[in-house]
């Protein structure tokens, strides 16, 4: 049963669903990224340099 | 952590309104002492395997000076031949040396990126001590010949189990339960990329280390063939990808802002070129397997993946590189800035030339060839070692907490690496190209232009060169040991323990997100218009980057299911494996003959795939199926040509001439570096154990029959016919205590005569009983003229006249071929 079931499917498709996934995936991601404001990205970029926290800084 | 995708992170900058971070002031110590023994052992295993590296370079020029040169040796040449060493020095580089580079980075920015100590200090000991001695196991089992047979994955099944109760026990739990526990609300995209090596190094290494055990020190890939190819570049391609790059990306990400006292470039761009990375990757591997036997559609898939990896690549050397804007006038001054800029540039070239390598038609000149090595060591040189030199370089005032003995000795050391690196690239990629030209070089008629043997011969003046370009590195990393050395000694007494504050982060609530207001508010629109600008406000994302655990899982889902999109139809098409009717398994004593082929490492020198490029039909025969390594585990592809393609090799020379080959390879191939196999031809043959072989690769599919109860007397029979043609011949029946027929040399030569003559195999009997004189399957055999329609007949072998040594003019133990292709031709 299980043997032809598996027969049965259609792999060849396989190659264009992932790269629609993929892509999708990626635009997502992309605009994302893009939507983080400057302030944002200011702040996590400073976290390596900021090893010996005196105050407590605040999260948003 | 418990949680759901929370409120904006500020992106309206409105600090207090979301603040769940501010809990009570904690203070805490890092764990520093767990880095330093890290970085010791970076630069201990860093200097070993270089070592290793440089002996094996060393090894392949000898034979230059004087053919009889590795004699020399005496009884320590079975343990220092090439096949041997090459995989040890390529395990200490990459797991011990970038391995321990790896953790020092992660245990030490880590902490400092989420203002905790390590969860555990017991699974730091654990991780560190089970590490050591994983590598310590390496050292002693590869030289013994203990291995799997797959590049960099040999290590047998019992270190590989430790392998991931170490990497995902001890060091991946320690690990996320840091991330768990951490003050800083933010995981900084170091640790994204920490965590997708963690995940998918554990995916990789599992799953690629699937096997039948026979013994403590024996098993057998459960992947045979083509699946078993398309698994270990799956690997190999990915542990590059997971292992080399993705944590030198991470450690570059903290430790180069911190040298240049600069926040990085774009923040954004590291996001795109994580995820990025974490997308490509994974699909690429098949690119390392152009026009072989594997299906088209994964070699293109390979290819088009290996390609779009050149962008996000150069978009971390590019975000790396500009990190120094305006810090360039540092470079000039600070070692580790200048290491950084140079790992960084020959990050750029080897993602440059890799992706271009991955385009069959370039990959078909440069593949096999020493433009591999080549490559392979501008990342590994350039990349790795440069940014790790970097990074310890930096560490070790801080570690030590004193200055560093000598910047003078670390600036002396950047400038001897960068110049070895150069001097043991340039001649390779020369050499490299030189193979592939002469390989395919034909002249008027059509007939090859040069012998193997003359190309290797070409090109050993650039394996000269590239001894002293590796003495050189080595010499820069001594430089490092000694610097380190000096500096340990000033040390102060005890340490300092720094006492640091910060809030502990609080639970975010799940009413978080209502906080903010939605834009369409109001409005008549919908409801899906809300979900549609909820799910576009992107809070669900920045959410996860909040998530140890959910971001682990999405990195994990990203790489598996990009895996399985190729596993599936690889493993489940059969069309992609057609069987060959005449392709049967090998005899008892070959399936022996070919484990001591794996255990000598052949593969790192002999590949057994035949493309189908007129050259390489023309030298070595009909190009190879994908049918005719069914049998085939681990499969013996190879990467590498430093001798001959032996995949037709069956039938081409007598057992008498391998027997004196093993002997003395330059007798038989003036101007051969193959070492000698001596130990081959004096060490007996244990036909008790053939049972077990026989037993392992029946239950993975071989179907054998009465080879199971009979495997040890059907292999002394095809071992008495081997050795009578070599005895024949005039070589004594007994060789110290050793009886020919008992030693180890018949079962590999064996094998070796059966390399390829499947195809070719004339009908067998069809008479009920019948059995064949040496002993192999019976007679069940189905004529070769039921071979489908892609095995090539006989004929598209050239048959040429048999040499004087050749099997036409000896009886053949095995019903093989009489196509022979001309030697003159290899």
């Amino acid at each position: 049963m299980l043997r032809e079931v598996i027969s049965a499917l259609d792999y060849s498709a396989c190659a264009e669903i992932a790269l629609a996934i993929f892509v999708i995936a990626f635009v997502g991601l992309v605009y994302g990224t893009l939507r983080l404001s400057r302030s944002s990205t200011e702040r996590f970029a400073s976290i390596p340099l900021s090893d010996r926290v005196e105050d407590p800084r605040h999260d948003d | 952590m418990a949680g759901v995708a929370q409120s904006s992170e500020s992106r309206e900058g409105n600090r207090g309104a979301n603040d769940f971070s501010s809990g009570e002031i904690e203070s805490f110590q890092y764990n520093d002492s767990i880095c330093r023994m890290f970085v010791t052992a970076t630069v201990v295993w860093g200097v070993l395997g270089m070592l290793a590296g440089l002996i094996v370079a060393t090894l392949m020029v000898l034979p230059r000076f004087h053919p009889n040169v590795l004699f020399l040796l005496g009884p320590w040449a079975e343990y220092l031949t090439f096949g041997r060493l090459r995989p040890l020095h390529t395990n200490a580089a990459i797991f011990a040396f970038a391995g321990n580079g790896i953790f020092a980075a992660v245990y030490y920015s880590t902490q400092r990126l989420c203002k905790c100590r390590m969860w555990s200090d017991t699974l730091g000991l654990l991780h560190f001590w089970g590490w050591q001695l994983i590598i310590v196991a390496a050292a002693v089992s590869l030289p013994l010949g203990i291995t799997q047979g797959k590049e960099y994955a040999e290590l047998e099944w019992p270190i590989d189990i430790a392998i991931a109760i170490v990497w995902l026990g001890f060091f991946g739990g320690n690990f996320l339960m840091t991330l768990i526990r951490r003050r800083e609300r933010h995981m900084y995209v170091s640790l994204w990329f920490y965590i997708a090596t963690i995940v998918t190094m554990s995916v990789l290494h599992i799953f690629n280390n699937l096997v039948v055990p026979i013994g403590w020190f024996k098993s057998y890939s459960i992947y045979a063939g083509v699946q078993d190819a398309f698994m270990q570049w799956w690997y190999g391609h990915n542990a590059v990808a997971f292992f080399l790059t993705m944590p030198f990306l991470g450690l570059m990400y903290y430790f180069l802002p911190k040298a240049a006292e600069r926040p990085v470039f774009s923040y954004k761009l590291s996001i795109l070129h994580f995820w990025a990375l974490v997308f490509i990757y994974i699909w690429a591997g098949p690119h390392h397997l152009h026009y072989t036997a594997l299906p088209e559609w994964a070699s293109t898939l390979g290819m088009l993946f290996g390609l779009m990896l050149w962008m996000p690549s150069w978009g971390g050397m590019i975000n790396g590189l500009l990190t120094l804007r305006g810090a360039w006038d540092k470079v000039s001054a600070d070692p580790v800035l200048k290491f950084f800029v140079v790992g960084l540039t020959f990050y750029g070239l080897a993602t440059l030339e890799g992706p271009m390598l991955s385009i069959k038609s370039l990959n078909a000149l440069t593949h096999y060839t020493d433009w591999t090595i080549a490559h392979v060591h501008s990342g590994a040189l350039g990349w790795n070692g440069m940014m790790t030199f970097g990074m310890i370089y930096w560490l070790l005032p801080r570690l030590y907490q004193t200055p560093l003995w000598s910047t003078k000795l670390a600036t002396w050391h950047f400038w001897v690496a960068t110049i070895g690196i150069l001097v043991y690239i340039v001649p390779i990629y020369a050499a490299g190209l030189t193979q592939g030209m002469m390989w395919r070089a034909m002249d008027d008629k059509g007939n090859l232009t040069y012998d193997f043997i003359e190309t290797v011969q070409t090109i050993v003046p650039h394996w000269t060169i590239r001894v002293l370009g590796g003495a050189l590195f080595l010499g820069g990393m001594l430089m490092l040991a000694f610097n380190m050395f000096m500096t340990w000694l000033s040390r102060p007494v005890t340490y300092e323990q720094p006492v640091y504050s910060a809030p502990r982060l609080l639970p975010m609530p799940i009413t978080a997100s209502v906080t903010k207001p939605s834009s369409l508010e109001g409005k008549p629109i919908h409801e899906l218009g809300f979900l549609v600008e909820k799910l576009s406000s992107m809070d669900w994302h920045r959410g996860w980057e909040r998530l140890p655990v959910k971001f682990t899982l999405f990195t994990l889902i990203a790489v598996v299911a990009a895996s399985l999109f190729e596993m599936i139809p690889m493993f489940l098409i059969r069309s992609n494996v057609p069987t060959i009717a005449s392709v049967k398994p090998y005899t008892p004593l070959e399936l022996v003959g070919r484990d001591i082929f794996v255990a000598e490492g052949c593969y790192n020198c002999h590949s057994q795939m035949i493309r189908p490029i007129v050259s390489e039909t023309k030298r070595y025969g009909d190009f190879s199926k994908a049918g005719e390594s069914i049998y085939d585990r681990p499969f013996q592809w190879g990467s590498r040509r430093i001798g001959p393609d032996l995949a037709r090799e069956g039938g081409k020379q007598s057992s008498h001439w391998h027997w004196q080959h093993l002997e003395n390879p330059d007798k038989m191939s003036p101007g051969s570096t193959m070492p000698h196999f001596r130990h081959l031809l004096t060490r007996d043959l244990d036909f008790d154990k053939v049972t077990d072989r026989v037993k392992a690769a029946h239950l993975l599919g071989a179907p054998y029959d009465r080879e199971l109860t009979e495997a040890p007397d059907m292999a002394r029979r095809q071992a008495e016919e081997v050795a009578a043609e070599i005895v024949k011949r005039g070589v004594p029946v007994k060789r110290g205590d050793t009886l020919v027929l008992n030693s180890q040399a018949v079962a590999l030569i064996a094998y070796l005569q059966r390399l390829g003559v499947d195809l070719t195999r004339p009908a067998a009997p069809t008479a009920e009983g019948a059995t064949p004189a040496d002993g192999s399957a019976p007679a069940d055999a189905t004529p070769a003229d039921a071979t489908p329609a892609d095995a090539t007949p006989a004929d598209a072998t050239p048959a040429a006249t048999a040499a004087d040594d050749s099997p036409a003019a000896t009886s053949q133990p095995l019903a093989v071929s009489s196509a022979v292709t001309d030697p003159e031709s290899r």
